[in-house]
């Protein structure tokens, strides 16, 4: 059944994949001149005989429609064409990028998921006490101020109180785990409590949602612990909002990612894409675009499937 | 004008209005606010911390930060309001004839919306800004795009229940066009929600403005943005850091701002608290 679900969810997906390959395609031939122009730039020698040629290369010549389908039928089988610039095939350089934009994401997400859920707890627990008054000022700054502000703080804090701290740069994780930490611990810290910020206010609202409920009440008349009720009885339930809006986050943590490795000098994804963007790139702008976008829509599919694991009750239609 | 005045209860909201108002002033009389020309340079006053000369200091360039930030306040009000406002007036009329026609229209726009919520705000936004360029208009344009749908799914929500209502029917049944209920039935019974989701959305436009800002691809130099002063500040952050501290500060202020004024609105205007 579970399986079924899935092939299900696939299917449907098909259309909004399929839609959002159409959008980057017109998006990318909205722009006045082709890939050979880009090519050619402003200095141009080659002769019309040269450039009919290039353009018979790549199949620009054909119609637009013919065009569409040839483009189609690569990128779903994973050929996103040849970087402009570099020469390279663009898959080779996303996945070259790819581990050092996951492991930021990962790190960040696991940060903010813990902090978050604990600070949310013990914010609803607390409710209108001093601890909550501060917790609650604290994710109202998280989800008001700029990541890359908060990380240059950061970079200014540790730079005066840890000299000798490997701030900027990038240690491959199969060179030194350590040092690829201690590389990683500040961007995604700056990241994770961003997001942090967002599942703090969820999971508080959500905690106090369930805390109202009548079973809370009886198993506090049973003599359940504070500890069991908190955690097992309550957070459980409360743990679904939670999950939907590291959901939404996700979005938020790729963007963040963009930002974070453009202050932190990591060779990641985001790195990549703003790069591409300055030098014109379309093929690595558009393939990344596109790698993003299909990889939220799986990541969707997942998040729903977690749904089920928390809650038996909600149903996989 | 009771909403106002239970709003106005609260310090804390207070503050907030205050703040807004008068960073909305600021980027209206900008010349008014700033103590320096954002552009001119000094070479006799570089790298200077905050003093009473410069209030924020002064970059690389001897340029007075405070004035440059007025100036950046002023790109991000006008990029961040101007983008949630047609994101707000487009997205409204997809959502109202979404949810009030139904089938396979409104499928359809569901569809596209989703395809959209696919792309992440940023990346969508710096995808628009790549292909098209980055001036002040493509960047309103770029994120108005990423917010439509957002809005369009909100009021589209609100409407499917809207138009079960007697008020609806009846009005259908005198003969009143489907436009006429659209606008004079459906619209104000959504408008509560509509105004939480442009504050919200407003406050994450300022953020997109200013995380485009600072990866140089919102308004091209030398005219500051708030995001790409931060920019400008990372390579001076062991020996400079007011030139990050002050200009960060202020977007967050404003972002901050706008949700406590964002929470205080859905907690008065949603009927589900």
């Amino acid at each position: 059944m579970t399986l079924g679900y899935v092939l299900r969810r696939i299917i449907v997906s098909v259309p909004t994949v399929l839609l959002v390959v159409l959008m980057v395609f017109v998006a990318i031939h909205l722009v006045p001149g082709t890939a050979v122009d880009m090519m050619l730039g402003t200095q141009n020698y080659l002769t019309e005989d040269q450039i009919r040629q290039l353009y018979h290369q790549y199949g620009l010549d054909k119609p637009l429609v013919v065009q569409y389908f040839a483009w189609l039928k690569n990128t779903l089988s994973f050929n996103f064409g040849v970087s402009l610039r570099t020469g390279k095939p663009v898959l080779q350089l996303i996945l070259s990028r790819l581990p050092v934009t996951l492991e930021l994401a990962a790190l960040s997400m696991a940060i903010a998921l813990t902090l978050g859920i604990v600070l949310g707890v013990v914010s609803a627990v607390k409710r209108n006490g001093f601890i909550d008054d501060i917790i609650k000022v604290f994710s109202l700054i998280g989800i008001s101020s700029p990541a890359f502000w908060i990380g240059s703080i950061f970079i200014v804090l540790f730079s005066g109180l840890f000299r000798g701290f490997n701030i900027f740069g990038y240690v491959p994780i199969d060179r030194d785990l350590l040092k690829n930490l201690q590389s990683m611990l500040l961007p995604s810290l700056t990241l994770g409590l961003m997001i942090c910020a967002q599942i703090v206010r969820v999971t508080r609202a959500s905690m106090l949602d369930v805390l109202r409920q009548e079973y809370i009440k009886t198993a506090m008349a049973k003599g359940v612990s504070r500890t069991v009720l908190i955690f097992k009885h309550a957070l459980k339930n409360a743990l679904i909002p939670v999950v939907t809006v590291s959901g939404i986050q996700l979005g938020y943590l790729i963007g963040g990612t963009i930002v974070i490795e453009n202050l932190f000098a990591l060779p990641g994804l985001g790195r990549l894409l703003l790069q591409a963007v300055n030098e014109r790139d379309y093929p690595v702008v558009q393939s990344i675009v596109l790698f993003v976008a299909i990889m939220i829509v799986a990541l969707n599919i997942l998040i729903d499937f977690v749904y089920t694991l928390l809650d038996p009750r909600v149903e996989l239609k | 004008m009771k909403t106002l005045r239970r709003i106005l209860k609260k310090p804390l909201n207070i503050v907030a209005i205050v703040l807004i108002f008068s960073i909305v002033s600021m980027a209206f009389f900008p010349k008014f606010f700033s103590t320096h020309d954002p552009l001119e340079m000094d070479y006799e006053s570089i790298l200077e911390p905050p003093s009473r000369k410069h209030f924020f200091g002064t970059d690389q360039f001897g340029r007075d930060m405070y004035s440059r930030c007025v100036h950046g306040v002023q790109k991000s009000v006008v990029v961040a309001f101007s983008s949630t406002s047609i994101a707000c007036l487009f997205g409204t009329a997809l959502g109202l004839i979404s949810g009030y026609y139904g089938g396979l229209l409104d499928l359809l726009i569901m569809r596209v919306c989703d395809s959209f919520f696919a792309f992440p705000t940023l990346v969508l936004a710096l995808f628009i800004v790549a292909l098209f360029g980055n001036s002040l208009l493509n960047l309103i344009i770029a994120i108005a795009i990423v917010y439509t749908p957002i809005f369009a799914r909100t009021i589209r929500g609100s409407v499917l229940s809207v138009k079960e209502n007697l008020f609806v029917k009846a009005s259908k049944t005198l003969g009143s066009s489907d436009l006429r209920i659209m606008l004079f039935h459906v619209l104000p019974n959504v408008s509560s929600i509509l105004i939480v989701t442009f504050t919200t959305n407003l406050s994450t436009a300022f953020l997109t403005e200013a995380s485009l800002g600072f990866l140089g691809l919102s308004v091209p130099p030398p005219q500051p943005t708030l995001g790409g002063l931060v920019a400008q500040a990372t390579a001076f952050l062991a020996t400079a850091p007011w030139m990050a501290l002050f200009p960060g500060a202020i977007i967050a202020l404003i972002v901050l701002s706008l949700n406590v004024l964002g929470d205080a609105l859905r907690d008065l205007l949603d009927p589900k608290r």
